[in-house]
């Protein structure tokens, strides 16, 4: 790595660090006045350390709508190369990319393109879903071929048939109700639990200037 | 890194290792090539690597001692293709069609002048290593692409396997010939279960909107079960809305959840406009945003009369999209007033709202619980008079149901197509005694803020400056929310009992005072502004109403250093009030009368707003019922009912027998590899 | 609990699980050097190399996807650990021809996916073998155009690691059809399940963070799956404590101070078994 590679390794780690640590110090002790034993001024003072902490978000959230422009760019960078070697859909992404472009300069504020081409799509993709969710389920034995596939496709039957409104599957109905109540609940609360520990895991890593891209 | 991808030394310590290794440590396939504690960092398997891929699947890490059930047999696929030996791969290679190589393969296979087909004479295995990668027909043929570039040893290893994969001819020891698997063509055979499957499903779904013979299941209950407190707590809230009221409306799905989620979307957006509230619809998702427009328009079509139709920025906003996910969510809890402020299109609303806590309520309608997280965590502690009602699709529900147990501000969840169609009677029910009455004048509303706050602190009880100041006559509703044990819904302004955990006044049925001419101790406020009824004599209990400037009640009592004064509302309810904001009068009845008619002239005055003491206390379940006192207050119920209901039971039996479809091809689907897996078996012991 | 406390609580919270960070990492380097920490298996990891050494030998590339995990947005820490877990992999491949591919529904991702290639993959092509399929969370159309990619460029195998809802269904079962490999770990619980179900091997949850440290060579693993299992014992121990005091307090015969005493006894012998094993 050579020597200003490395400094700007140094630069980026410390801005992270300094924005990192700045947002969340201010949303730590921003905005609780009773942090400061609710003395007089310490209104004022909760006050002002929220306020560091908001401009930042904000501009995050600026970024955000802006980043759909790098998204746009690389998208035609990425079906502009895909022309060279012939590649019929993405002449076709690109057609369409400046007809919609087109439409919407001409006709500003007119969603109609949207809604009659987009949601259509989208929602006949959704019932495709369904048909893809259904064969998966069909084929979780073939993946998993020991108790937990069985036992997973023997939930999976369960929890549908407990929801089916028919009168003879009523039994089936308490059962379900337990399985999603007490051990699909505990294992999800479990599984969230861990992801929120790897999520301030990984933030921390990163705030402390130790994440992979810092590095150069 | 190069050493790594030792292909020679891969081979050989397969070969060599795996009949001893298995024999030896009773561990099959893939694993018998692990120490036999697997160290970090760095998998071991990597040190292999390209390296045979397992040939059958370890245990699950952490559950030792579950009985393993017979291996079943692998279908076609990826469980397939992950799972071939590199021979496999080899032989796939070498007998694959030329039109099928990729270019820079083609080109390969062209220059090496070898016949694409398959010599069928030789029997090599991969596994004799040698002749493999020493290729006697790579060794007359050097040169060409090779000879152009400096490669590293371990570089020119992989190019001699690649001149064997396009040129040597090699035949598999496996059963399927060694060819990669191909896709599916619709009309090969492996492609019939998933078209059954497929057909099965399509036609049950669509057999009731053809035929009425096949009515499947029962209708959803006309009203919420006795034991879901919250999806009835959900309506009546929502029930109590009238007039210039704001509701928040948050649209958080998109077209993969429209199927579920759009019925009670239409229904929950029909209650609000029945109520002539106005719905702020907001949403992360751009695509939501649009498609919320859409069921308005829709509902805007169902409307005969053109001039009664909905208008964007009056009747209903579409405020701006939110983007950044939770950090938009984040903005609009933070900065509510600036959201407000800019439409859909880009527009001024010309709202003017100081926070969230100048809302009462927020409508939830989300297909999945990240949403429902952020919301819950993020905005309810923001507006703190605001009650989160969640609408949810099958999938969030759980998460939901703990949500609203254990939150006291959540309630719901209203979930899927059937309880959709139970809110929906419930509308038809409560709504359609009113439809005869001819609509109220028409909507002259021009938002007209006025927001001079006063900090509602300990030391002053008077209340902030209404936002929007009402500007139309309605009927009187007299409205109030009370906190009450379980009971039913009723449509009736039935007394209730207290709840447990308030020592509230008892709330009686008597819905005016009785008037009589003998004088009476009354006060009247005298704060310049408008005061907050308390359920109590304290700065921080429940506001249960607001009294105006000039308005009379009548005392009922004091408390003990005669601060508080005990007040009757119009509504039978009695509540309390700051002594130095009133002055004390003695009245006739019929002055009170007067006064109090003054009070509730409008809906906005003495309404309840929902001020309930919320505090988010987890764990506890004890449900908490909110039951409307008059429920009737739709000033245009035609905008509950008129709405084509000819689909939805269609709908219902459809999901029920596309669900019974769905739990077939599972079924079948897994019965069918079971048994295919059994046969194989017996057939290779046999 | 009220406000106040809460926050105090999370700038402990945070303190602690920095200096667990450094101290992890610290240790991390010393063991490197003498030897190797145990860590138990994960079936979906196992996959990985053979995968790879597919890609190499058949010249197509891995197929690396993030989903929706968002820089900037509430998962940003999925797409940096995601980012992470792709460079390990991308490493290891290496040698290959075809360099992978990697695709984000979120644009603020591009910018990652590309520096994570560029690292990995230094030879070229970056720029367009990092790609913005449109657009947000749960969104069908990424899920239909990674379809497509998986038509055009016939990936090996699949690595979904990041944030994704019930569309990822549609993605496997399009790799499922071409006969390529998938492994799947979603932040969302919808994804998750769909995960389980349909990919070959799904990682669970937080196993996502800690793939890293399974992939990465010797030295190079981060040290998050060792925080994170200091802070999951302390979390397990924690509650079970709770349960225990709860149940003590429901059979008044049993004191609290048996539970405390039983509790430890019960530490020590996991600990002994653990330490002779």
């Amino acid at each position: 790595m050579g020597r200003g590679q490395r400094f700007g390794a140094f630069l980026s780690a410390l801005v992270a660090f300094a924005v990192g640590v700045t947002v969340m110090l201010s949303l730590l002790l921003g905005d609780n006045p009773a942090l400061f034993g609710n003395q007089p001024g310490s209104d004022e003072l909760a006050r002002r350390l929220a306020l560091p902490a908001d401009a930042l978000l904000r501009l995050v959230a600026i970024f955000l709508a802006l980043s759909i422009v790098i998204g746009i760019a690389n998208l035609l960078f990425v079906h502009v190369s895909r022309l060279k070697s012939g590649k019929f859909y993405s002449a076709v992404l690109l057609a369409s990319f400046g007809f919609t472009v087109f439409w919407y300069v001409t006709r500003q504020g007119d969603t109609s393109l949207l809604e009659a081409v987009q949601l259509p799509i989208e929602s006949a993709l959704a019932a495709l879903l369904f048909v893809s969710l259904v064969h998966g389920g069909s084929r979780v034995m073939s993946k998993r071929g020991d108790l937990w596939g069985l036992l997973f496709v023997a939930v999976v039957v369960l929890v549908l048939l407990g929801s089916l409104p028919l009168a003879e599957l009523a039994p089936l109905q308490a059962w379900s109700d337990w399985l999603m109540r007490i051990p699909v609940s505990a294992g999800a609360r479990a599984m969230l639990l861990g992801i929120a520990l790897g999520i301030v895991t990984a933030g921390l890593r990163a705030l402390l200037g130790q994440d992979r891209s810092y590095r150069g | 890194m190069n050493e790594e991808f030792n292909w020679l030394e891969y081979s050989e310590s397969v070969e060599e290792t795996a009949t001893e290794a298995e024999e030896s440590s009773g561990r099959r396939g893939f694993r018998r090539f692990l120490p036999d504690r697997p160290k970090l960092p760095g998998l071991p398997g990597w040190a292999g690597l390209p390296r045979r891929p397992r040939l059958s699947r370890p245990r699950i890490p952490g559950l030792p001692g579950l009985p393993r059930l017979p291996r079943l047999g692998r279908g076609r696929g990826a469980s397939e293709s992950a799972q071939p030996s590199a021979s496999d791969l080899l032989g796939g290679q070498a007998n694959r069609p030329v039109e099928e190589l990729d270019d820079r393969l083609r080109a390969l296979r062209e220059r090496s002048g070898v016949s694409a087909a398959p010599d069928p004479a030789p029997n090599q295995s991969l596994f004799d290593v040698d002749e493999v990668l020493v290729s006697p027909a790579f060794q007359r043929k050097p040169g060409g692409v090779i000879s152009a570039v400096a490669l590293s040893k371990a570089q020119q290893q992989q190019v001699e396997m690649l001149k064997d994969i396009v040129g040597g001819p090699l035949q598999s020891q496996a059963g399927n010939g060694g060819r990669l698997p191909r896709p599916a063509s619709v009309f090969s055979l492996s492609a019939a279960p998933r078209l059954l499957g497929t057909a099965l499903l399509v036609l049950m779904a669509s057999l009731p909107f053809v035929s009425s013979d096949f009515a499947e299941g029962e209708l959803p209950p006309a009203d919420f079960h006795d034991d879901r407190h919250s999806a009835t707590s959900f309506y009546n809230l929502l029930d109590n809305i009238s007039g210039d009221d704001y509701v928040l409306v948050a649209f958080e799905y998109g077209p993969a959840a429209a199927g579920e989620l759009d019925l009670l979307a239409e229904l929950l957006l029909r209650h609000i406009f029945a109520q002539r509230a106005r719905p702020l619809i907001v949403s992360s998702n751009p695509i939501a945003v649009v498609h919320a427009r859409n069921i308005i328009r829709d509902i805007n079509r169902s409307i005969p009369d053109a001039d009664a139709r909905l208008t964007a920025d009056k009747d209903y906003y579409v405020l701006r999209y939110l983007p950044g996910g939770a950090l938009g969510i984040r903005e609009l809890s933070e900065n509510f007033a600036d959201v407000a402020r800019v439409s859909a299109r880009g527009q001024r609303t010309g709202l003017d709202f100081i926070s969230l806590q100048d809302l009462k309520l927020a409508v939830l309608i989300t297909e999945n619980s990240e949403d429902l997280r952020h919301w819950a965590e993020q905005v309810l502690p923001k507006g703190r008079n605001l009650a989160l009602l969640v609408a949810t699709g099958y999938a969030a529900q759980p998460l939901a149901q703990v949500y609203a147990d254990s939150l006291e501000k959540v309630f719901g969840p209203v979930y899927g197509i059937r309880d959709a169609y139970t809110y929906g009677e419930k509308l038809q029910a409560n709504f359609s005694g009113l439809l005869p009455s001819p609509p109220k004048q028409a909507l002259a509303v021009e938002p007209e803020p006025a927001p001079d706050a006063l900090a509602d602190g300990a030391a002053s009880d008077i209340a902030p400056a209404p936002q929007v100041e009402p500007s139309r006559e309605a009927e009187s509703t007299t409205l109030a929310l009370v906190a009450t044990l379980p009971a039913t819904a009723t449509s009736q302004p039935t007394a209730t009992t207290a709840p447990t955990d308030t020592p509230a006044p008892t709330a009686t049925n008597t819905a005016t005072p009785t008037a009589t001419e003998a004088t009476l101790l009354a006060v009247e406020i005298t704060a310049p502004q408008r005061v907050n009824l308390r359920r109590r004599p304290t700065t921080v209990d429940d506001i249960l109403a607001l009294g105006y400037p000039g308005d009379l009640y009548e005392v009922l009592g004091a408390n003990g250093d005669g601060s508080w004064y005990q007040i009757a509302l119009s509504n039978g309810l009695d509540a309390w009030v700051a002594a130095f904001l009133v002055e004390e009068r003695q009245v006739t009845a019929s002055e009170l009368a007067g006064g109090q008619a003054n009070a509730s002239a409008s809906p906005q005055r003495e309404r309840a707003v929902m001020r309930l003491g919320f505090n988010f206390r987890l764990g506890k379940n004890q449900p908490r019922y909110y039951q409307a006192l008059t429920p009737e207050t739709g000033d245009r119920p035609e905008l509950a009912l008129l709405r084509d209901r000819s689909l939805e039971i269609p709908r219902l039996q459809a999901m029920t027998l596309g669900t019974l479809a769905a739990v077939l091809v599972i079924v079948i689907g897994n019965l069918l590899v079971a048994l295919r897996a059994l046969l194989r078996r017996r057939s290779s012991s046999a | 609990m009220d406000e106040t406390t809460l926050q105090v609580y999370s700038v402990l919270f945070v303190l602690a699980t920095a200096v667990l960070v450094y101290t992890a990492r610290f240790l991390q380097a010393r063991r490197a050097r003498r030897s190797r920490r145990a860590q138990r298996q994960i079936a979906g990891i196992d996959l990985i190399p053979g995968w790879a050494g597919q890609a190499i030998e058949s010249g197509r590339p891995l197929h690396l996807a993030f989903g929706s995990a968002g820089v900037g947005e509430d998962n940003t820490a999925v797409a940096l650990a995601g980012a992470e877990f792709f460079h390990h992999l991308i490493q290891r491949v290496g040698d290959g021809d075809v360099s992978p591919i990697m695709s984000t529904s979120a644009a603020a991702t591009v910018p990652l996916a590309q520096d994570t290639l560029r690292r990995g993959w230094s030879r070229c092509g970056a720029l367009t073998r990092a790609q913005w399929l449109p657009q947000g969370k749960r969104s069908i159309g990424y899920a239909a155009a990674v379809s497509c990619l998986i038509e055009s460029e016939r990936p090996s195998a699949h690595i979904f690691a990041g944030s994704f809802g019930p569309e990822l269904a549609l993605m496997i079962d399009s790799a499922d059809r071409r006969g390529q490999g998938s492994l799947a770990v979603s932040d969302q619980l919808q994804g998750q399940a769909v995960a389980y179900a349909m990919a070959d091997e799904a990682l669970i949850g937080e196993e996502l963070f800690a793939a890293a440290a399974y992939v990465a060579e010797a030295g190079e693993a981060p040290a998050d799956a060792i925080v994170m299992d200091v802070w999951r014992a302390l979390l397990i121990m924690g509650m079970s404590i709770v349960l225990l005091l709860e149940v003590a307090r429901q059979l008044p015969w049993l004191s609290w101070q048996a539970v405390a005493v039983g509790s430890l006894l019960l530490l020590g012998l996991g600990l002994l078994v653990n330490r002779r094993r």
